[in-house]
């Protein structure tokens, strides 16, 4: 189309694994992750389809969504209040065929927007969750659906699959997938895999056509099938022609606590942190916070930190949200803070990750490991 | 539906002493504080005050600030009936004109300023930095059902005679307007706010535009008018925090106090009355092991390896290894190559500073000044700017400017 707009409208799943990472979730969904020293996990996604034109966008929450309907507002950050598409927020629907319990899978969830989907425009649907961060370039991933002329299109990543996924994840907690490929073309996909070293990881990311995808979930749910990737695409390889696509970027998936600690410290090196921004802008939720004030006395190393704080301490190593206070003599560490976290005169942590408004009051000494940090609920005062 | 009171902000001058910050903007629309343009203060708090409809008097250079004010929404002020509006001078039907002079700026927006069929009006002018609650001044100005009423702060008697001087009675009614006297009857400056009952202003401003001998200025032809004609004129005392930054030397001392809220008063951080602005978008700023901050305002978007003291850095700047910044103001985007020095100076957006060039000098007993680098230009390597210097063009490597 002219200037900017695609023809691919986008469906985003904010709930997905998050019965992987429960202590960040028992207030929260995913999506509203805060993550990177200023945003939340969804302004990745939304950020990415909108600099890519696809501004008509679903987002189905399912549970525990107050944090993202708030941080969301209207869509304006992400210049997502169109006329024609914008943002478009839709929690489980309750009526007679759909049933009124949160959705379980993309099948009854995509079911319960049908009707909106027929009466959309777009050619094409793009499909993702919320719990990578990545700018991605989904014109790329458009131009390479139509090329290879496909059904569907799955994005991987080549990495591997983080310890805590093999360790912890069962079907109780969710699906992720594996997939091989011949010349391009979807051979197999495997649904929880235990296999180590690096594979094709999916990143439940899909292009497909709206009509496609109207007619296949229709059948599946009629059948009373749950699963879009068990239960349409993997029984219909042979069919349906499904085609992999390599996303190259950089890619902070979170799939639980350790992961996102990494992910988070990642982010320390510069390379990693430009590399995250490389496709675009990232818009987020403006809090109109002041610069970052440092008062004497403060020492800071390899850090980041956002608008809004007030540094008198020793901070090092860390990750600083919005708003974040480490007072005089306080000492911070391998943390992550996010926003409004206070730390008292004197205290002192180490691998800490610390949820909103958390106070460390004055010499309080906390201590996680590299491996095992130590996470402070929101509102708690240690 | 009628206003109780709408905002009319001057933001047309061409700030000419900031010189090299405002060849490419007009003098509201340059930034300040690390994340902020000066008329970031009173758009805030008009809305602070409950004012939801401005008009903003444009005229030189208004791109920047254009294109800053936008629909207005960092301010929330993008409303149905009111809100923001810019308004430069324009074509009428009997021909057009630029902006006389400050009343005449008001005078050409007669109509704009109808549309809401206010009560009362309040004139701001776009180069102060102040927090200040004008629903306070509002309240005031009824108590003493003035018709006009004036803000004004009490200055040392000894400075009286630089600033535009109220002379007022123990009840506020103000009796004679002094222009920088060399005699001062009083020590009340005005901050050149304004409140007018609508009827007032639009009967002096008509009655100014006739007179062909008038500067169409407020300070010089309508406060006298009024006087003249024995109005009810107050004066409201006001002791916050107030700064005109019309120099390049008064922009960096308020940046400077920005750095000192305890004892200078100007308090960025206060949470009830916050000081909106466009945002960056920027993701948070990173020191590297290597870096050192003391005592500064760091924004988002900056990346920092050198040392950096007691200093402001605005969103996105890039401080090298080495690199060593002192009592500066350094602006949006701007980058300070490895082993540059940058002290006691403003280095305006997007500039460079190469590697090991020198700009500005800490004082040494009175020889100082603050060194003014304009946007974008670029500092050669090893090139040395002295601390009076202003910079508005390109400085190759290895040249030196005074």
């Amino acid at each position: 189309m002219i200037n900017s707009n695609s023809n691919a409208l986008g469906i985003v799943f904010p709930n997905t694994y998050d019965a992987m990472i429960p202590s960040l979730t028992n207030v929260r969904l995913m999506a509203s992750i805060p993550f990177a020293s200023r945003y939340r996990m969804v302004d990745f996604i939304l950020s990415s389809m909108s600099s890519c034109g696809i501004d008509n966008i679903a987002v189905m929450v399912n549970r525990n969504y107050h944090s993202l309907t708030d941080h969301l507002g209207s869509g304006r950050e992400w210049d997502l209040v169109r006329k024609n598409g914008g943002l478009h927020i839709f929690p489980p629907y309750a009526n007679n065929t759909a049933g009124s319990k949160p959705y379980t899978g993309r099948v009854s969830a995509i079911a319960g927007i049908l009707d909106w989907l027929r009466r959309q425009k777009e050619q094409y649907v793009v499909i993702s969750d919320a719990n990578i961060a990545a700018t991605f370039n989904f014109n790329k991933l458009l131009e390479a659906h139509q090329a290879t002329g496909a059904d569907v299109t799955i994005v991987y990543k080549k990495q591997e699959i983080p310890g805590e996924v093999l360790a912890n994840m069962d079907h109780s907690k969710g699906f992720y997938y594996t997939l091989t490929q011949e010349n391009g073309r979807v051979k197999n996909i495997y649904v929880n895999p235990k296999t180590e070293g690096v594979q094709n990881f999916s990143m439940n990311c899909y292009c497909i056509s709206r009509q496609l995808l109207i007619d296949e979930i229709n059948t599946a749910f009629v059948r009373g099938q749950e699963y879009f990737e068990r239960d349409i695409l993997l029984p219909q390889l042979g069919r349906l022609n499904v085609q992999a696509y390599e996303f190259q970027g950089y890619a902070a998936r979170i799939m639980g606590l350790k992961s996102y600690y990494d992910e988070s410290m990642k982010l320390l090196k510069d390379e990693n942190l430009d590399a995250l921004f490389a496709n675009g802008p990232v818009y987020t939720k403006i809090r109109d916070d002041n610069p970052t004030r440092y008062i004497e006395g403060a020492i800071a190393k390899n850090v980041m930190v956002a608008d809004g704080c007030v540094i008198e301490g020793d901070i090092e190593d860390s990750i600083l949200f919005r708003g974040v206070v480490v007072e005089k003599g306080a000492k911070v560490k391998n943390c992550v803070l996010m926003q409004d976290t206070i730390v008292k005169a004197g205290a002192d942590i180490e691998y800490v990750i610390s949820d909103k408004d958390v106070t460390f009051t004055p010499y309080k000494e906390v201590k996680g490991t590299d491996s095992f940090p130590v996470y402070v609920a929101k509102g708690q005062t240690v | 539906m009628a206003k109780e009171m709408i905002a009319m902000l001057l933001a047309g001058g061409q700030g000419s002493r900031l010189y090299a910050l405002t060849q490419k903007l007009a003098k509201p629309a340059v930034p300040f504080g690390g994340k902020y343009r000066i008329i970031d203060f009173p758009l805030s708090n008009c809305v602070n005050s409950g004012i939801d409809t401005v008009g903003i008097l444009t005229q030189y250079q208004p791109l920047v600030l254009n294109e800053y004010i936008g629909n207005g929404q960092p301010w929330d002020l993008d409303r149905l009936y009111g809100g923001v509006h810019v308004l430069p001078p324009y074509q009428k039907a009997n021909g057009s004109d630029w902006y006389k002079g400050t009343a005449n700026a008001i005078y050409q927006n007669i109509s704009f300023i109808e549309r809401y069929d206010p009560k009362y009006v309040i004139i701001l002018s776009g180069d102060q930095i102040c927090k200040q609650d004008y629903s306070d001044f509002l309240r005031f100005h009824k108590e003493k059902d003035a018709e006009f009423s004036v803000a004004v702060m009490e200055v040392p008697w000894e400075e009286a005679s630089r600033f535009g001087l109220m002379v007022a009675g123990p009840d506020d009614r103000i009796t004679e307007f002094q222009e920088k006297p060399k005699n001062p009857k009083s020590n009340l400056a005005s901050m050149g706010i304004y409140i007018f009952n609508w009827d007032i202003l639009k009967k002096y401003l008509t009655e100014d535009e006739a007179d062909p001998n008038s500067e169409n200025d407020f300070g010089n032809n309508i406060i006298p008018n009024l006087l003249r004609d024995n109005r009810r004129m107050y004066a409201y005392h006001f002791n916050g925090y107030w700064k005109d930054v019309g120099t390049i030397s008064s922009l960096w001392e308020a940046n400077m106090e920005v750095l000192d809220p305890e004892h200078s008063g100007i308090d960025l951080f206060d949470e009830g009355w916050k000081v909106y602005s466009r945002n960056s978008g920027m993701t948070g700023h990173k020191i590297t092991g290597n870096g050192k901050v003391e005592n500064a305002m760091i924004t988002d978007g900056c990346r920092i390896s050198g040392h950096v003291k007691h200093s402001i850095l605005f969103a996105g700047v890039t401080v090298e290894d080495g690199a060593e910044i002192e009592d500066a103001v350094v602006m949006g985007g701007s980058v300070i190559k490895a082993g540059a020095k940058v002290k006691h100076c403003i280095i305006a957006e997007n500039v460079t500073i190469g590697e090991n060039a020198v700009v500005g000098a800490m004082p040494v007993g009175d020889e100082k000044g603050v060194a003014t680098i304009g946007s974008g230009i670029c500092i050669g390597a090893g090139a040395k700017i002295g601390p009076k210097a202003m910079i508005n063009n390109n400085v190759e490597a290895g040249e030196e400017h005074d």
